[in-house]
This record gives C-alpha cells, structure tokens and sequence, in this order.
C-alpha cells in the first residue's frame, strides 16, 4: 500500500506546482496585456442615426492567449433608463498578437427626442457603464467595470422667440419680425431650419415663415425671423408653433405663446 | 538501569532529529514563499489590500501544522494533522478567494475576478491530500496491527 500512497502524494505535488505555477505565471502576464485607446469618433451614418465610435487596440505581449474579450457600454439618463448600448467582442486575441477594433454605438436622436424633449433644450448629466471583459489563459475570467457620467449639452439650450416688431407692408399685412436666440451646447452643429407658424387666441393662422441656422458647436445664435401676417387676424394674443429640422432631429411644435 | 538510559537517549535523538526535520521543512517552505512574494505578489499587492496578510497567515498556519505533523510523525496523530492541513487548505481557499468570486473596488473602477475553475481544481487537489492521509492513517494502523499480532 505504500506505493501506491507514495503515488499519490508525487502526484498531488506535482499538480500543486503546475497549478501554483500556471496561476502565478497567468496573473503576472496580465501586466504584458496593453489596452490603447484612440480618438473618439462622432458623426452622422447613412440612417441619419448619430454614431460614436472609439478605436480600441489590445496589445498581448503576455505567456496566453486571451480569449472572450468584450467591451460592453450602455448610456442611460438620470433615472437610470437606458438610451444606447454597445458591444464589441474578439473571440480569441493570440499572445504576441495585436488587435484594433472599433467600438460603435449609434442612437437615433429623433427617438431619443420622443421620449424626452429635454435633451433637446436642458443640459444633463448622463450615467456611461462601461463594462471591459475577458478570459485569461481561458481559465481565469476578469472583468472591470465603471460608471462614468458625462454631460449632454442640449443643441437648443436657452430657446426663446422675443418680442414680435411689426412693420407696414400693405393695407392687409404687417411684416412680422421674430427675434429668435439659442445657444448649441451640443457636440454637434445645429444646421437646418426653423419654421415657425403663428396663431391668434382663435387658432387661426396669423403668418409662417422659415430660417436656416448653421450654429456650431459651443456657441451662440442670435437672429431673426421675417414673415407676413395678416392684419385682419392679429390679435393681442396667441401662440407661436416652432418646428425644428435638422440633419440630427426633426422636433415640432414646441408652443410658445405670446401676449 | 542502563536500557532506561539507551531508551531516553533514543527519544531525546528521535525528538532531536524529528524538531530538526520540522525546522529544516518550516525554513523550506518560508523561503519558498519569500521568493514567491518579492519575486511575484509583491506588485499586486499594492492593488489587492490584505493580499499579504491573507497570504501570510496562510503560511504561518501551514507551517505550525507542518512542524506539529512532523513532531508526531511514528504516531496516528501525524496523520490527523496531514488531514487537518489538508481541510485547512481546502477551507482557507473557499474562505479567501470568497467563493472564487473576487471583487474589488479601486476608485470608480470595479473588478471582478472569476476563480471558481482554479478554486476548484485547488480543491480537488487538497481532497487528493486528504485521501492521502487517509490511506496513510489505515495504512499505519494495519501495520500496526500487524506487528503486534506478530
């Protein structure tokens, strides 16, 4: 019996070591494994739908290969409802071996403005979840996870018509101008139209008329609007519909009355 | 008179060479560690808090059932020391590596470290030890049996 016990206990060291040995060598290469990340790219697809993508390049100089590595992201507002998610996954990266990927998230702003027409006029704060995953060795899996928070800044902060000047025109209209201000707070320009149509307290149409804006990002807009209306139908009161179109979002009527 | 005297002088030398053998093992077995530790740990240790504690009282528990495994050595209670060794391991492990389950958190970044596999395997290992030690217990004791029957 003594053999085979003797067997046994050769068998059990070995293993320890190989294992002892194998974990040790694992949790060390990790600090081999190099993680660049590139410039963020921002812009508008083929569907209109904004997209954000950041070039990630995973360098294992480590002693294993790294399998299932995952980049998951998902952006959700305050109230923690999601908005996008993103993932980005590389089956199996070799040791000595370097791969870049891409890591996209698209959101489409029209139906992010559906949902909440604040994003379109307040600034806010966003929760980002990113979550970095992959499986060491194919033994070991480790994941890392932040909350981040980054601030949306509202293309149309600070929207406001000011106070309506006539003109004479004609013995049946008036030309209406219509100060319009705004600020892009946004990380993208503001270039479309604004249309506004104004109402009397009867709903009856008053006038309408249309601008293009191109304002850049960070930076303010300050004009005006010119438009017939029509004498017969002005009254003290009523309301303006203000639509917006843009090559990001299309939104309209925002109500603003007068009076 | 004087076989009362070869008799404790054979225990004295027994006790002797069984302390040395436990010291010789101890140092062995610290100096492995020691190695380990500034060759490897030392640099994660900054990043997992307690890391040398948790391993420390690893060694320092190992090494007094080691020493106390050898100073028994020739009686059945050897064996109960390589068992308890063995659990203490077994027990240890699922104790530190939280289920095999690691998480920490440094700043705003958490990371999560799935041990379960190796856990796993590291048990099966300290059960192999404990059969180990079984076997060797009902080993002894047959041959005890043995002789005494002769």
């Amino acid at each position: 019996m003594r053999i085979p016990i003797r067997m046994i206990g050769i068998a059990t060291t070995f293993f320890w070591i190989f294992l002892i040995g194998f974990f040790i060598s694992a949790v060390y290469s990790v600090k081999d494994v190099q993680f660049n990340f590139g410039e963020p790219q921002f812009g508008l697809n083929a569907n209109s739908e904004a997209f954000f993508s950041l070039p990630v390049s995973i360098i294992n100089r480590g002693l294993y290969d790294i399998s299932v590595f995952r980049i998951f992201t998902q952006i959700s507002d305050n109230a923690n409802i999601a908005i996008v998610n993103g993932s980005t996954s590389v089956p199996v990266i070799k040791r000595n071996d370097e791969v870049t990927v891409m890591h996209n998230m698209t959101v489409n702003v029209d139906d992010l403005l559906q949902t909440d027409q604040n994003y379109l006029f307040n600034d806010t704060d966003l929760r980002i979840y990113v979550v970095l995953g992959m499986s060491i060795a194919k033994m070991i899996p480790v994941e890392a996870s932040a909350n981040l928070s980054v601030r949306w800044g509202a293309p149309l902060y600070n929207f406001a018509l000011g106070q309506v000047q006539y003109s004479a025109y004609n013995s049946s209209h008036l030309v209406a101008t219509v100060p319009i201000s705004f600020e892009n707070h946004a990380f993208f320009d503001v270039a479309g139209n604004i249309r506004v149509r104004m109402y009397n307290s009867t709903n009856r149409r008053v006038g309408s008329g249309e601008i293009s804006v191109v304002v850049p990002p960070d930076s303010s807009y300050n004009g005006s609007l010119q438009f017939y209306a029509s004498i017969t139908r002005l009254t003290a009161s009523g309301r303006f519909d203000v639509y917006f179109s843009t090559a990001f979002f299309d939104y309209g009527p925002l109500v603003i009355h007068y009076g | 008179m004087a076989e009362n005297n070869n008799d404790s002088r054979r225990t004295i030398r027994n006790f002797t060479c069984k302390a040395l053998k436990a010291t010789a093992k101890a140092i062995i077995l610290y100096v492995a560690y020691f190695l380990m530790w500034t060759m490897f740990l030392a640099p994660a240790s900054e990043l997992i808090p307690g890391l040398q504690q948790m391993i420390e009282t690893f060694v320092m528990v190992y090494i007094i059932l080691i020493i106390i495994g050898e100073l028994t050595s020739g009686t059945i209670f050897q064996y109960f020391f390589s068992v308890a060794k063995a659990l203490f391991v077994i027990g240890y492990l699922i104790f530190s590596l939280n289920g095999g389950i690691l998480g920490l958190t440094f700043q705003n970044v958490s990371l999560m470290v799935d041990l379960r596999l190796f856990l796993a395997i590291a048990t099966l290992l300290s059960l192999l030890g404990l059969a180990k030690s079984v076997l060797q217990a009902i080993n002894y004791m047959s041959e005890k049996a043995e002789y005494t029957r002769i």
